[in-house]
């Protein structure tokens, strides 16, 4: 819109809402006239490695038997050493904090080298079974690596893989097209509900360690996200169950959400925020549901379907004051 | 006709610019707070989360009082069922001017209520022509009504709307006309949509009030979208087969059939190459779509290479393309660069990527022999454990 950016600081100026130091500066900054590719290029660079570790993967399954295991494994492993030669040239080394790099490459290797070590490991134990039948164990190794190279590289997208790794390990898909897909039917599985709320809780006591010794702390937004995520949804499904336990459960969403309120504040994490409203009214609305489920409905279906309207309009001005409540605390 | 203060809408204009201001480092924290406080602005919300769990809230209102409407009135006249939507589009008007008037814009709430109007009018139109063969009637109604949403309450999404309507008037009057209608289809749709891309591209440039960009800037991009898509070869092919029944035999291939493939191909070239000459960063996102359905196109009839060998080469190739634009692209200081826009720089696609990789590589429990490829049910996890149990 270049015709409307001038105008756009001209009017801020005249108002005199900037100075004329920093108009001047903006024109100057305007006049270069600059067209960023960093956006499209990050993402073409991104796109490139999925695709090629997805060929990658799909070439050394579909030609399991017929070309030489050995001269696979031998392919893929001189392409790891080299990934992983070049992350280690040109990273800074293990750092506390968040890190940045002089290489706009380093993110990408890093993600390729650690996805061609999981392609390396799967196919290991399916071709040698080198791990027997320690299924887990070909879970969490792959995992391991991947904790490795996030924290070590400073990486969020392999911190991601190695959590997903880690709920794997415990029995859960926690990729966010199946979260709610049948691989984690917690309906009928519970002791799967109560291994995802000890893996919640744990990823929670784990980014309060974080905090305490100061270890990349800008890591604790994946694992809450990952925490919140988990922990409701595993208490949401059991609380549609006939079982008594369903209150249990109930009261877990009610802390978890209570927990997570506070910490979107401290973080000033919106989506943490908002997700954790949406749980919870979720959760609210189940809740009113199952202690009106012996009613008959029969009779009262006029007057329930009378006050539906008065109870959104409650809710949205609930929603209003919550939103804007956040807004203003996180400004502060 | 513009419901919304106009004060308002410039003062959105100017925080906004505040916004981008502070982000690229030239106003400090304090200034952009001073400017949103002596600014007065609309109810809005800018996190796309929020707006959409608004937007869901005021869905639930916008049904739960048309079915409290449809209680009362059920009981009273049995040709409630004909005027019905009539009146849910006349609660969706009086949603969307109490909200205007109140301030909201952009709110989520709505963007309910106003695409409730359109929903509606185009089902009372249904329900009242009983015309289930064409749909024309229908589309030119929504037409109309979303360009009349779009001038009075300023809604992007009506502006889409209208778009989408406007092409299913082109499509459905075809459709009417016959054979001939159908044969000449992609051609009609290439030149209206040409004319209609260099109409709004004049109107931008002679714009003077500045909320009218963004719906005529979207009604710009649709244009081009529609201008690739209505000679796209596969699209052609499979609408030809879909609307007359050409059944293309092996060795044989549609009429005008390199008419098509070149453009094809040439169009995606053309629209980047434009892009970055201009600077048009909504062209060069159409170009990069353009260019990967004009992939899928050549893969859907040809399988030129087997998928994994095609997945690893084009990944090669598209590193290789990537490194050297940004070798060649970063320690340039001015116009087409590397380094971030200090002013517009978008850090939400970048954020999304974890997300990506987290779908795309996320390790899955039930496949013991740990495969942490899995292509969205692709098939080839699954297989893994059939052998070794």
């Amino acid at each position: 819109m270049t015709q409307f950016d001038e105008q756009a600081s001209q009017g801020l100026f005249e108002k005199n809402l900037i100075t004329e130091n920093q108009f001047q500066e903006i024109k100057e900054y305007r006049s270069l006239n600059i067209f960023s590719l960093n956006v499209e290029l990050k993402l073409l660079l991104s796109i490139s490695v999925l695709m090629f570790t997805s060929g990658i993967g799909i070439l050394i399954y579909d030609n399991i038997d017929s070309i030489g295991h050995i001269a696979l494994l031998a392919i893929l492993f001189v392409l790891i050493c080299g990934c992983f030669y070049y992350c280690f040239k040109n990273s800074k080394g293990f750092q506390k904090t968040e890190t940045t790099t002089e290489s706009h490459f380093l993110e990408y290797i890093v993600l390729t080298a650690n996805v061609l070590t999981c392609i390396f490991i799967g196919y290991l134990q399916f071709q040698y079974e080198v791990f027997g039948t320690h299924y887990g164990l070909a879970t969490l190794v792959p995992t391991i690596v991947s904790f490795f190279c996030a924290y070590y590289f400073d990486n969020k997208s392999v911190l991601t893989i190695a959590v997903t790794g880690l709920a794997a390990y415990v029995g859960l898909s926690v990729t966010p097209q199946d979260i709610f897909n049948s691989n984690n039917n917690f309906y009928d599985n519970q002791s799967l509900s109560y291994s995802a709320i000890m893996l919640g809780f744990l990823l929670i006591l784990w980014t309060v360690y974080s905090f305490r010794i100061n270890l990349k702390t800008h890591f604790a937004l994946v694992y809450l996200t990952f925490a919140l995520h988990i922990i409701s949804i595993a208490s949401i499904s059991n609380m549609v169950s006939e079982d008594i336990i369903w209150l249990l459960f109930s009261l877990i969403l009610a802390g978890s959400s209570v927990y997570f309120y506070k910490i979107s504040h401290q973080l000033k994490a919106i989506s943490l925020y908002i997700f954790m409203i949406v749980y919870a009214y979720i959760g609210i609305n189940i809740f009113i549901f199952r202690i009106f489920e012996h009613i008959d409905f029969g009779d009262i279906w006029v007057l329930f379907i009378m006050i539906l309207p008065v109870y959104f309009i409650g809710s949205i001005v609930l929603f209003i004051k919550l939103i804007k409540n956040f807004n203003k605390e996180i400004a502060e | 006709m513009i419901v919304h203060d106009k004060n308002l809408l410039n003062n959105l204009f100017l925080t906004q610019e505040a916004d981008s201001l502070e982000s690229g480092g030239f106003i400090s924290k304090e200034q952009k707070k001073i400017i949103r406080n002596q600014l007065p602005s609309f109810k809005i919300q800018n996190n796309i989360l929020v707006r959409l769990g608004f937007f869901l809230l005021g869905s639930f209102l916008y049904s739960s009082i048309c079915s409290f409407i449809s209680l009362i009135a059920l009981s009273g006249a049995e040709s409630f069922f004909k005027i019905c939507c009539f009146l849910f589009a006349g609660v969706g008007i009086a949603g969307a001017e109490f909200l205007s008037n109140s301030k909201y814009y952009r709110h989520g709430l709505d963007d309910a209520f106003i695409l409730g109007i359109l929903l509606n009018v185009g089902g009372a139109v249904f329900i009242l022509t009983e015309d289930f063969e064409t749909g024309l009637t229908p589309a030119i109604f929504v037409a109309i009504a979303s360009f009349l949403t779009y001038k009075r309450y300023l809604h992007l999404l009506s502006m889409l709307v209208f778009c989408l309507a406007g092409s299913a008037v082109l499509f459905f009057g075809l459709f009417e006309i016959g054979d001939i209608g159908k044969t000449i289809l992609p051609f009609v749709a290439m030149l209206a949509s040409a004319g209609f891309y260099f109409f709004t591209k004049q109107k931008i440039k002679n714009l003077k009030e500045v909320y009218y960009y963004n719906g005529l800037l979207l009604a710009n991009s649709f244009c081009l979208i529609l201008f690739y898509l209505s000679c796209n070869y596969l699209v052609v092919r499979e609408l030809s087969a879909e609307l007359l029944g050409i059944d293309v035999q092996p060795g044989q291939d549609i009429p005008f059939a390199y008419f098509f493939y070149a453009f094809t191909f040439i169009v995606p070239v053309v629209y980047l190459v434009q892009a970055l000459k201009t600077k048009d960063r909504v062209m060069l996102w159409i170009s990069f779509g353009a260019i990967a359905f004009t992939v899928f196109t050549i893969r859907f009839y040809y399988s030129v290479l087997p998928i994994e060998a095609a997945l690893t080469i084009g990944g090669l190739v598209m590193f290789v393309i990537a490194y050297f634009s940004i070798q060649k692209l970063k320690n340039k200081e001015s116009g087409l660069t590397f380094k971030p826009d200090r002013i517009n720089h978008s850090t939400a696609i970048l954020n999304a990527q974890a997300l990506i990789v987290a779908s795309t590589f996320g390790m899955k429990p039930e496949v013991k022999t740990e495969s942490p490829m899995d292509f969205g049910g692709g098939g080839f996890s699954g297989g893994g454990s059939g052998e070794s149990f």
